[in-house]
C-alpha cells in the first residue's frame, strides 16, 4: 500500500502547471540528499560534533600544543584533583589529564590506519572478488576470508603479536587482517549488483582492462558502504585496543586509554578511582559520538533503513 | 439517503471518514471525508487507480492502518452487531477491535503469495483463526478447516491442509485465504484486489468462488479493485474514488450505461471492447494523477477534465444526490 | 539418509576451511611462534645440545614438512604433552572446557535471549519512545568497553558492596556456582545487549513489514501471537546464523577476556598462557578444535536452517 504509486514521479505535479515555477529541485545525487539528511539528524550531528572536537584535540598533541608532559613523574602519588593536575596523579605521580589527552592521538592513531588500511583491502578484495564472481579468483578470496573469520579474533591478534616479536604494529596488523573481511563481503555484494549495470557493460564493450573499470568505475560506486565501514572499523579498533592493552598486546610505547585502564586495575583495588573514571570516560564519549556519527551516515546514505 | 431504499438497515455505514499520512513530504490526506453504507448480503465496488485512497479506506475500516505513520483523523466507521446496536470501529479499542476482526468482519489481500505465514501449514493457520473466534478445540476446528478448504473448492482437503503455502499454486492460495477470511461465517468481507495477482482464468474462478460462498453465507462485501470489468460482474453498486474523494457511487447497471462524473466517464471509455470490429486507439485520460502532498484547490480532477470550468479550478465539489446515484460535479454528463 | 549425505559433503566441504585455519595458524604459532630452545636447556648449553633439542623440537625440518606433522597429529587428535606443565593435553581440555562452558552459558544465553525480546519489543512499537529508549540505551551499551564493565562491575559488587568474589573459581555446588558466575554474567549480558538488541532489532523489524504480519492482524491474532509466530518464527534464520556463529568467538574470546580477569582457570585463560610461553601441544589442540567446531556448526547450522523453515531444502 503507498501513498505515492511508482508512476507519480516528482515531475509529475510540475507538469500540471507549466506556468509555475518548478517547486522541487531536480533530483540531487545520493550524497547531496544524504548530506542534506545528516545536517537534519540532531543525534548524529551531535556525533560529528563530538568526533571533531576530539579530532581536534589529537592533532593538537600532534603539533604539540598540549599533552606534551604526558610521562613525566614529579608530581605527588594520586593526588585528588587540583588546578595544577585537573584530574589529579597515577600511582606514579602522572597527570591524568595529560595522559588522557595524548591518548586522544593514540586512540586516532589506531582508527586512522586500521579503518583506512582495512577500508582500501575490503574495497580491492570485495571488489575482484565480486567482478570475478564464481570464478577461482573469487573462490581463493572467498576462501581466505573464511579462514580468517574463523580464528577467533584475540587469539589471532595474540598469535600475531607474538609471531612479529614486539613489532609495535603487530596489533595494527592483526586487526587490519581481520577487520577487512566484512567490508570486503558488503562491497562484492555490491559490485555484483553493479556490474550488470549499463555504465559497467559499456566500459567492457570498449575494452578497457578489468582492473581499469574495478578503479575506476565500480569502486566509486561503492564509495557510500566504504564511508561507514570505515567509521565502524574506527570504533572497532580503538575499542580493541583497550582489551588487547590489558592483555599485554597493545602499543609499544606512548600512553593509551587502554594502557591507562590496565594501569588502573590495581588502583581501583585500593580505592584511587580517577585513572579509571577518566580513562573509560575519554573512551566512551568518543565510541559513542562515532557510533551516532555512523548511525546518522548510514540513515542519510540509506534511507530505507531509516524509516524502518 | 437515496441509496438505502429497502427497509434494511446498513450494516456497515461510514461516515465522513479523513484518513490522514505522515510521509517525508508531511502529512498528507489519503483519504477525504469518504462516506457509504454496505447493506447485509450486498456487494459493493470501490474502483479507481493506484493511489486513490481505496485500500487506505479497507484498512482505516479494518483497523489496520499502519502505526504511527496513518491515522483516521476524522468520521466515523460504525458495524451494526446483533440487534439494532452499532459499534464506531474508529473508535474501539484494539483489544475489543480483535475480537471482531476474522469474527464479524474479514479481509482479503491482493498478494496470496506473501499474505500467508511461510512457515505454518494451513491447517495449523486456519486453526488458529477457528480456536480464537468460536472456542473450537483443536480437533473440532481441523474438522472445520477442512469443510471450508472444501467449499472453497480445493481438491482433497484432507491433505493439501498439512501442507505449506509454497507447496500451493496462487489461485489455492487466494481460495486457503478465502477459506480463513469466512471460516468463522463474518458479516462483512473485504476483498483487496483478490484477482488481480492471479493469471486470467484463475480470476474468474476465484471471482465466482467469492461470489457464490457470499450468495450460500449472506455475507455482505466490499470489493476493492482497479479492474471495472470485476465490478460489472460481481457487484450491486460501485463507489469510484479519485485523489482520496469520492466521485460517483451508483448502482453499477447506472454506472455502466450512464456515467455521470468525467473521471467515470474515461475509466469506462478506457475498457477495451472485443465487440468493435476495429482496431482503434483506446481514448485515455489525458494528464496524470496529482501528487496527494500537492493538490489543487478545486476539483482534483480539473487539470485531467475536458469540461472543468474557472468554478472547477477554485472550488471542491459536493457530492450530490441525482436520483439512486451520487456524483461530486459541477457539470455532471446527462443520465441518457 | 538424506541428513546423512548432506553431513558427509558438507564435512568434505570444510576440509579448505580446516586446512586455512590450521596453515594460518600454524605460521602464527609454531613456525614464527616462540623458540623454546633455551628454555628446556639448563645453562650454558653446548652446540651439540642445542642442535640435537633442535631437532627433537623438529625446528630443524622445512616448513612444509613440520606442517604435515602437525596436521597429521590433529588428525590423529595425538596432542600431547604440554610443554610447560607435563600434563596431558587431552586432560587439561577436558578439565578446562567444562569451567568455561560453565562459566560463559549463562551470560550467552541470556545475552541472546534477552536480546530477542527486547529486540521484539523494540520492533513491535517501532519508532515509538519505547523503541527509541530501547535503541538509545543500545548505543550507548555498544560504547562501553567490555574491560570497563567488568572493572566497574568487579569495584561495585565485590569492592564497595562485597556480595560477589572478586578472582577465583572454587565451584563446588550450585550455590558457589552461582557465587562465582554472578558477577562475570552480568558483564558479560551487559556488554552483549547492545549489539545483540540492536541486531535482532533490525532482523525482527523487518519481518514486521511482511504481509503476513497484516494478514494475521486482519484475522484478529493478539499482539503476543503474532511477535511469536509471525514475526520471531520468520526470523529464526537470521538469529540462529548470529546466534550459532559467535559461539565459537565467545568460547575462545570472551573466555580469554574474563577469565584472565577473575583469574579463573578455564580454556581461555590456559590458551592465552599457552600463546605466551609458546607452549605448541596446547595452541595446536585448541587451534585445531577451534576449526572444527566451526565446520561443525556450519553444518548444524544448515539442518536448524530446516527445522525453522519449510522452504529449505538441503540439497
Amino acid at each position: 500500500m503507498s501513498i505515492r504509486p511508482p508512476d507519480m514521479n516528482p515531475g509529475a505535479d510540475a507538469a500540471l502547471e507549466p506556468a509555475a515555477p518548478p517547486r522541487r529541485t531536480p533530483a540531487k545525487s545520493l550524497w547531496g540528499r544524504a548530506l542534506q539528511r545528516f545536517a537534519g539528524d540532531r543525534a548524529a550531528m551531535a556525533g560529528l560534533f563530538i568526533v571533531a572536537v576530539f579530532f581536534v584535540i589529537a592533532v593538537g598533541v600532534w603539533l604539540g600544543w598540549w599533552g606534551t608532559q604526558w610521562s613525566q613523574t614529579g608530581a605527588g602519588q594520586w593526588l585528588g584533583p587540583s588546578t595544577e593536575h585537573w584530574f589529579g596523579t597515577t600511582i606514579l605521580g602522572q597527570d591524568i589529564f595529560q595522559r588522557a589527552i595524548f591518548s586522544t592521538r593514540t586512540a586516532f592513531e589506531i582508527g586512522l590506519v586500521v579503518a583506512l588500511a582495512s577500508t582500501v583491502l575490503g574495497a580491492l578484495f570485495g571488489a575482484l572478488s565480486g567482478y570475478f564472481a564464481q570464478t577461482f579468483i573469487d573462490g581463493v578470496i572467498l576462501w581466505i576470508k573464511g579462514v580468517l573469520d574463523s580464528i577467533p579474533f584475540y587469539l589471532f591478534v595474540a598469535a600475531v603479536a607474538f609471531a612479529l616479536k614486539g613489532n609495535p604494529w603487530a596489533m595494527h596488523i592483526a586487526m587490519i587482517a581481520t577487520f577487512w573481511t566484512t567490508t570486503a563481503r558488503l562491497v562484492r555484494g555490491e559490485v555484483i549488483k553493479l556490474k550488470n549495470l549499463e555504465f559497467v557493460e559499456a566500459a567492457r564493450a570498449l575494452g578497457l582492462h578489468p582492473l581499469v573499470i574495478i578503479v575506476r568505475h565500480i569502486v566509486p560506486n561503492t564509495f557510500h558502504i566504504l564511508l561507514v565501514q570505515a567509521t565502524i572499523v574506527f570504533v572497532a579498533a580503538i575499542k580493541s585496543e583497550v582489551i588487547l592493552s590489558f592483555l599485554g598486546l597493545g602499543i609499544a610505547d606512548g600512553v593509551s586509554w587502554g594502557l591507562m585502564i590496565a594501569e588502573s586495575t590495581t588502583e581501583v583495588m585500593a580505592g584511587h578511582y580517577m585513572n579509571f573514571i577518566v580513562a573509560s570516560s575519554f573512551l566512551f564519549v568518543l565510541v559513542m559520538g562515532f557510533n551516532l556519527f555512523s548511525d546518522g551516515l548510514q540513515d542519510a546514505l540509506d534511507p530505507k533503513r531509516a524509516s524502518r | 439517503m437515496s441509496i438505502v431504499q429497502n427497509n434494511d438497515s446498513p450494516l456497515l455505514s461510514v461516515e465522513n471518514l479523513s484518513v490522514d499520512f505522515s510521509t517525508e513530504a508531511g502529512c498528507v490526506r489519503a483519504v477525504d471525508d469518504v462516506s457509504f453504507q454496505v447493506r447485509p448480503g450486498q456487494t459493493l465496488g470501490i474502483v479507481g487507480e493506484s493511489g486513490c485512497g481505496k485500500s487506505v479506506t479497507s484498512l482505516a475500516i479494518m483497523g489496520l492502518l499502519p502505526h504511527p505513520a496513518g491515522r483516521i483523523a476524522a468520521g466515523a466507521v460504525r458495524l451494526r452487531l446483533d440487534g439494532p446496536d452499532s459499534v464506531d470501529l474508529a473508535g474501539l479499542p484494539e483489544r475489543r477491535m480483535r475480537r471482531l476482526r476474522g469474527a464479524e468482519l474479514s479481509m482479503i489481500f491482493q498478494e496470496p503469495m506473501t499474505a500467508l505465514n511461510p512457515v505454518f501449514t494451513v491447517g495449523s493457520q486456519m486453526v488458529d483463526i477457528l480456536a480464537r473466534h468460536e472456542r473450537l478445540s483443536r480437533r473440532q476446528a481441523r474438522d472445520r478447516a477442512i469443510e471450508m478448504l472444501a467449499r472453497v473448492g480445493i481438491p482433497l482437503p484432507q491433505k493439501r491442509i498439512d501442507e505449506y503455502p509454497h507447496e500451493l499454486s496462487g489461485g489455492m492460495r487466494q481460495r486457503v485465504m478465502i477459506a480463513m477470511a469466512l471460516s468463522c461465517r463474518p458479516g462483512l468481507l473485504i476483498a483487496d484486489e483478490p484477482t488481480t495477482a492471479l493469471d486470467v482464468t484463475t480470476q474468474a474462478q476465484v471471482l465466482e468462488q467469492i461470489v457464490e460462498l457470499q450468495r450460500e453465507m449472506g455475507m455482505a462485501v466490499i470489493l476493492i479493485t482497479h479492474d471495472l470489468g470485476v465490478i460489472a460482474e460481481t457487484c450491486d453498486e460501485a463507489l469510484v474514488m479519485y485523489c482520496g474523494r469520492v466521485v460517483e457511487q451508483a448502482p453499477v447497471d447506472a454506472l455502466f450505461r450512464a456515467p455521470r462524473h468525467r473521471y467515470t466517464q474515461g475509466l469506462i471509455e478506457a475498457i477495451p471492447r472485443i465487440r468493435r470490429r476495429r482496431l482503434e486507439r483506446l481514448p485515455v485520460i489525458p494528464g496524470m494523477v496529482p501528487d496527494l502532498s500537492a493538490l489543487p484547490p478545486g476539483c482534483r480532477f480539473s487539470a485531467r477534465c475536458g469540461h472543468a470550468s474557472d468554478r472547477c479550478r477554485a472550488e471542491q465539489p459536493a457530492l450530490e444526490s441525482h436520483g439512486a446515484s451520487r456524483v461530486a460535479c459541477f457539470h455532471p454528463a446527462d443520465p441518457t | 539418509m538424506e541428513l546423512l549425505q548432506y553431513t558427509l559433503r558438507k564435512l568434505i566441504g570444510g576440509v579448505p576451511l580446516i586446512l586455512g585455519v590450521t596453515l594460518v595458524s600454524f605460521t602464527l604459532m609454531v613456525y614464527f611462534g616462540p623458540d623454546q630452545t633455551y628454555e628446556l636447556l639448563s645453562k650454558n648449553p653446548t652446540e651439540a645440545e642445542i642442535a640435537e633439542l633442535r631437532s627433537q623440537l623438529g625446528y630443524d625440518q622445512p616448513f612444509w614438512l613440520r606442517y604435515g606433522n602437525y596436521l597429521s597429529e590433529l588428525a590423529r587428535l595425538e596432542f600431547g604433552y604440554s610443554d610447560s606443565t607435563g600434563e596431558r593435553v587431552s586432560s587439561i581440555l577436558l578439565r578446562t572446557i567444562p569451567i568455561s562452558l560453565a562459566l560463559l552459558a549463562p551470560g550467552f544465553v541470556l545475552g541472546n535471549v534477552l536480546a530477542i525480546v527486547l529486540g521484539l519489543i523494540a520492533a513491535w512499537h517501532r519508532s515509538g519512545w519505547i523503541d527509541k529508549a530501547i535503541m538509545g540505551f543500545a548505543v550507548v551499551g555498544m560504547s562501553i568497553s567490555f574491560l570497563v564493565v567488568i572493572i566497574a562491575f568487579q569495584v561495585l559488587f565485590g569492592v564497595v558492596l562485597g556480595w560477589f568474589p572478586v578472582r577465583g573459581w572454587n565451584v563446588h555446588n550450585l550455590p558457589s556456582y552461582l557465587h562465582y558466575v554472578t558477577v562475570p554474567t552480568l558483564a558479560s549480558v551487559f556488554v552483549a545487549l547492545g549489539y545483540n538488541t540492536r541486531f535482532f532489532r533490525a532482523v525482527l523489524v523487518e519481518e514486521m513489514g511482511r504481509d503476513h504480519v497484516r494478514t494475521a492482524r486482519a484475522f484478529g491474532a493478539s499482539a503476543l501471537a503474532i511477535l511469536w509466530k509471525n514475526v520471531l518464527m520468520n526470523a529464526m534464520i537470521p538469529i540462529i546464523t548470529r546466534v550459532m556463529f559467535s559461539i565459537p568467538l565467545v568460547v575462545i574470546s570472551g573466555s580469554l577476556l574474563i577469565e584472565s580477569y577473575f583469574g579463573i582457570p578455564g580454556v581461555g585463560k590456559v590458551t592465552y598462557d599457552a600463546i605466551t610461553s609458546g607452549d605448541q601441544p596446547i595452541l595446536k589442540a585448541v587451534v585445531g578444535l577451534t576449526a572444527v567446531l566451526f565446520v561443525f556448526i556450519l553444518i548444524i547450522n544448515d539442518i536448524l536452517y530446516k527445522l525453522v523453515d519449510p522452504r529449505v531444502s538441503l540439497k
